[in-house]
């Protein structure tokens, strides 16, 4: 890590155990931790100065962490992780898109969290907005709820895919390199490859492209990396 | 219809032409051949001519033996005109016999093809007008009960199950004040005998009753008073069996639509709350295990005694595959509601192979593992593949031989862009009474100590594949020992996407 300054970290979880050990390995990697055994505390913590990112359980008594997470979100654009035991195919982690930036399950490995910590403090520069990107008549990026609507139709985006966009439009009209790509999207990943790039932006241009075979949006710059433009031409 | 003629006379003696002259027997064995108005003119002519042709023969007779010669001819003339006279007579005579009896076999034939006409009118008080009268009585009857009876169908068409039984009762008992004219009408569902017979008092509204049964079941009674003046007959009262037959049989699928809703609304608060348990269970169970890990992986990090220290390394493999179990069990509820989503995310299937087989911790077994995919990555939910290789993995290692050797190739068939997997171990196989219900819930194989697995892991994994437009199947028993598992996954060629 090479901030100028320690972040601050708030950990929100009703296990006091698993409170104890986090804010410990948070603190070893150089993190300033604060913890809340619920949302009220939380919210009181909150009071005193916002830290640059919130862990947060979803299950807790009086305030869990959804309406906890709400609750932020309403106020500012504070970024959240949910560390919780409910798996990843429940309903209620749908609802996280619209207040988490991410999601980690319970019992977490800690490189793992570290991993989407820091990706997500670094995507704090990123600074895109939540509102949708308008990129032709034919394409609108709704990354903020992982979709797209192409022709009007509405198209789903994965976690990966709605990363790499994420990565693409915060330098609209500008390469991106692969590197970075794969940086962005797999950071998580010890073993990815360039090829994860290569056949993810295959498959976004089938998405999101009228015509994937003469893309207009998503664009290659061969051995490079990619673009993604604007074009307000008609598509076909 | 014409206005009636006034034939009474002239019907009159046809009646006694027809009947009185001992012809009725020959009417019958004639009637076959002729028709009837055929048949009354000839019997008419033959009683109104014979006698006079007779007379007019002996006339002739003793006119050819006298010398008169103007006589003959005369009395020629008076048979010729007499039978005249007669054959049109009797044809009049006779159509006017038959003409009312065609419009009362036409109007009989009508309300037997079941659409009765207007009333006949034939004035008088003979035969033929009672029967006419009569006949207009069972006409104006018929088309009643088939009123009866259409508004009945409607009625019972428009009984619907879920409407409920009290509302049924209800409907029915307005239906029935409404159908049959009843003055009052009431469904008590008690055994019949508990309804005392009422007794019909002349001058009295009348007393109906009617059992309610489904089939053979009686549901109760149907009672009703109809006004004085009504007439009941044995057909009214079919009408009303029918009808309250029918209502028994839609009070009885309303009661077992009504129990079949309270066992729905059971099951959907006991699936939610076994949902719920299985939440709060696999949230407590975690809880626990997230701590344990992350101690154990904060001892680990401290110092590289501990990070050899193999009581550790198995304090932090048996939590995981705790973990391991307790999201199997959740996915299984998944599955069951439909709610699987899986995301499609390219990933290499190698590394993760790789990685699943360490996180299994499976020390003294071997694993040979060949990466033949050439690059080709598949398309898959990353959570969900690494669920399914435990699985399979944990199955190979726990059924495999005692020194044990876990085969696993991954491969590409690039001419239908999948990617293959094969996971083989060298334990006895699967015998030919375990094949058929491997795949299934809860299924164990014979081999397996009964503490051993949740017997979900099988299933879980095909359900999963089968979610990401994969497959698992076993494959057939071949030349080498153990067990082989076969896997497709989409795959995705590894060129630049440029």
């Amino acid at each position: 890590m090479t901030e100028p300054r320690q972040q601050r970290i708030l950990v929100v979880d009703d296990d006091p155990n698993l409170l104890i050990v986090l804010a410990e390995q948070l603190r070893d990697d150089g993190y300033d931790v604060t913890t809340a055994r619920d949302g009220q505390e939380a919210l009181r913590r909150l009071e005193a100065g916002w830290p640059d990112l919130i862990i947060v359980d979803l299950t807790m008594p009086r305030m869990d962490g959804l309406a906890l997470a709400r609750h932020i979100k309403a106020q500012a654009d504070l970024p959240i992780i949910v560390l919780s035991a409910i798996d990843t195919a429940d309903s209620k982690v749908r609802l996280l898109d619209e207040v988490a930036e991410d999601y980690v399950a319970k019992p977490y490995h800690y490189p793992e969290l570290r991993a989407r910590i820091q990706r997500v403090l670094r995507r704090l520069g990123d600074r895109i907005p939540r509102q949708a990107i308008v990129l032709g008549p034919n394409l609108t990026l709704d990354l903020h709820h992982r979709c797209a609507a192409v022709s009007g139709k509405e198209v789903q985006l994965t976690p990966t895919e709605s990363r790499l966009l994420h990565a693409l439009a915060a330098n609209l009209g500008e390469i991106v390199t692969t590197e970075t790509l794969l940086a962005r999207g797999w950071s998580d990943t010890e073993d990815a490859e360039a090829s994860y790039v290569w056949v993810s932006m295959r498959r976004l241009r089938q998405k999101i492209e009228v015509d994937p075979d003469h893309p207009i949006h998503l664009l290659t710059v061969r051995g490079v990396g990619y673009r993604l433009v604007q074009s307000h031409a008609p598509s076909d | 219809m014409p206005p009636a003629t006034d034939s009474g006379p002239e019907t009159r003696a046809a009646d006694l032409a027809a009947n009185g002259s001992g012809t009725t027997r020959r009417a019958r064995g004639l009637g076959a051949v002729l028709s009837l108005r055929a048949f009354l003119t000839a019997t008419l002519i033959a009683s109104a001519v014979f006698p006079l042709a007779v007379f007019g023969a002996i006339l002739l007779a003793a006119g050819l033996y006298s010398d008169d010669r103007v006589i003959v001819p005369l009395v020629i003339a008076a048979i010729v005109g007499a039978a005249c006279f007669g054959v049109a007579a009797a044809a009049i005579a006779v159509a006017n016999v038959t003409a009312p009896l065609r419009r009362i076999t036409t109007a009989i034939e009508r309300v037997a093809a079941g659409e009765p006409g207007p009333p006949i009118h034939i004035t008088g008080d003979d035969e033929l007008a009672r029967l006419a009268e009569s006949h207009n009585r069972i006409a104006a009857e018929t088309q009643r009960r088939n009123g009866e009876l259409a508004a009945l169908l409607t009625a019972i068409a428009g009984y619907e199950p879920s409407h409920g039984v009290e509302t049924l009762v209800a409907a029915a008992e307005r239906d029935a004040r409404r159908i049959y004219g009843l003055i009052d009408s009431q469904i008590q569902l008690v055994a019949p005998a508990a309804v005392p017979l009422a007794e019909t008092t002349p001058g009295d509204p009348r007393p109906v009753r009617a059992e309610v049964r489904a089939g053979s079941e009686p549901l109760g009674v149907l009672t009703g008073h109809l006004p004085a003046t009504r007439a009941w007959e044995r057909a009214d009262q079919d009408l009303l069996e029918l009808f309250s037959n029918e209502v028994g049989v839609a009070l009885r699928n309303a009661q077992l639509f009504g129990r079949i809703e309270n066992q729905n609304a059971r099951l959907v608060e006991l699936d939610a709350a076994k949902d719920e348990f299985l939440r709060s269970v696999s949230h407590n169970l975690q809880t626990p295990l997230t701590s344990i890990r992350a101690y154990v992986e904060q001892i680990q990090s401290a110092s590289p005694e501990a990070a050899g220290d193999r009581r550790l390394a198995i304090i932090a493999e048996q939590s995981d595959r705790l973990t391991r179990l307790v999201r199997q069990l959740l996915t299984v509820t998944r599955i069951e509601a439909g709610v699987l989503r899986p995301q499609a995310e390219v990933i290499a299937v190698g590394p993760r192979v790789r990685r699943a087989w360490e996180a299994i911790g499976a020390s003294g077994v071997t694993f040979d593992f060949r990466d033949e995919a050439n690059g080709w990555l598949a398309v898959v939910d990353p959570d969900q593949l690494d669920q399914v290789l435990w699985a399979l993995l944990d199955n190979a290692v726990k059924y495999g031989g005692q020194n044990g050797r876990v085969e696993v190739l991954v491969s590409a068939d690039e001419t239908i862009e999948r990617l293959h997997m094969t996971i083989g171990d060298d334990g006895p196989g699967v015998s030919a009474a375990d094949r058929a219900r491997l795949f299934a819930r809860f299924s164990r194989g014979a081999g397996s100590g009964s503490g051993e697995g949740t017997g979900l892991g099988l299933y879980v994994s095909r359900q999963l594949l089968r979610s990401m437009g994969g497959e698992l199947w076993l494959e057939p028993a071949g030349k080498r020992p153990g067990a082989v598992f076969g896997l497709s996954l989409p795959g995705e060629p590894p060129g630049d996407g440029g």
